[in-house]
């Protein structure tokens, strides 16, 4: 059962060893000569003014809570998808139900305009 | 140690050591990516448990959408951690009293005797996890997964009430009404007499 999984912890770790291995080299092999024009902060050009760290628009934050909400949608569609042949009609129409509910949530927000970024 | 114990062991240590960075990073979007490394390795050591389901929810749910909300709240705070670090030691006792209780409590229960009993063996399944999780998911517990349906709906009328604002006197581009425009609107031609040149007078 596990040793399905085998292929992924191969990928994982050679991915892992490449990330090292090139981080390594690059830090052993790479000359490093530093200035004080090389250290200073740039910014296209002109002398950087500011933080980096600035306020967001609180509506990222309402996409994102939008997606998640969508997200876990598709979580409950995984183990439906996977046990259709057996759950049957009953099942599908659980799963017709669980969407039409989303799918009115879906409305309002399209018709709210919560989806459009004026 | 068999292979899979020494697996279980790595990302173990991977989960302890990102999660003690989460507390301990000086920047705020480092501790978000550490607390997404855990989550990554928690959902490995699921996957070792062959709890196939849980872990691809783990990455789906946790790493794909709830991280993403996280680095936007965290942006969105501007957390400056300096001012955070204010008051650090004249918080400290208070802090020191707090973490003893939760940890004498923690003891107590982990001691008492509901706790004191032997780990049920799992009992074994013919199919895989996620099938025995689908199977009684919209059969059995098919009002409980409808009443999920109707949370997910509030949440999305409350994200929308909470944070929907209309902005007054954004210039906006209305691709109708540039269409629609005719030459009159926009131009209007005026008959006068010639003028001579400057110079020439």
């Amino acid at each position: 059962m596990l040793a399905e999984y085998l292929p992924v912890l191969v990928f994982l770790s050679v991915g892992f060893a490449m990330a090292i291995l090139m981080l390594l080299l690059g830090s052993l092999l790479s000359p490093r000569r530093p200035g004080e024009a090389k250290d200073s902060p740039f910014e296209c050009g002109f002398e950087a003014f500011g933080d980096a760290r600035m306020k967001f628009d609180v509506r990222y934050y309402l996409v994102a809570i939008l997606f998640i909400i969508f997200d876990l949608e598709i979580a409950f569609l995984f183990p439906w998808a996977v046990v259709l042949d057996k759950i049957g009609l009953f099942g599908l129409i659980a799963m017709g139900i669980f969407l039409g509910i989303l799918i009115i949530g879906f409305i309002y927000e399209w018709k709210k305009g919560a989806l459009e970024w004026e | 140690m068999t292979f899979e114990l020494f697996i279980f062991y790595v990302f173990s240590a991977v989960t302890l050591f990102s999660a003690v960075g989460v507390v301990t990073a000086r920047n705020p979007v480092y501790a978000a990516l550490f607390l997404i490394l855990a989550f990554f390795t928690s959902a490995a050591t699921w996957v070792l448990l062959e709890a196939e389901f849980l872990g691809v929810v783990l990455v789906l749910v946790y790493v794909g959408a709830v991280m993403v909300l996280f680095l936007f709240v965290i942006m969105m705070l501007d957390i400056n951690i300096d001012t955070l670090k204010e008051g650090f030691t004249r918080y400290m006792p208070i802090g020191i009293l707090v973490a003893v209780a939760v940890a004498a409590e923690m003891i107590l229960v982990m001691k008492s005797k509901t706790f004191d009993r032997p780990i049920p063996e799992a009992a074994p399944l013919d199919s895989s996890n996620t099938e025995a999780i689908g199977e009684i998911l919209y059969t059995e517990y098919v009002y409980p997964f409808e009443i999920a349906a109707v949370i997910l709906v509030v949440a999305i009328i409350a994200a929308i009430a909470l944070t929907l604002r209309r902005r007054e006197g954004v210039k906006k581009q209305d691709q109708g009404a540039q269409i629609r425009t005719r030459k009159e609107d926009r131009l209007r031609i005026v008959k006068m007499k010639t003028e001579a040149k400057q110079g020439e007078r």
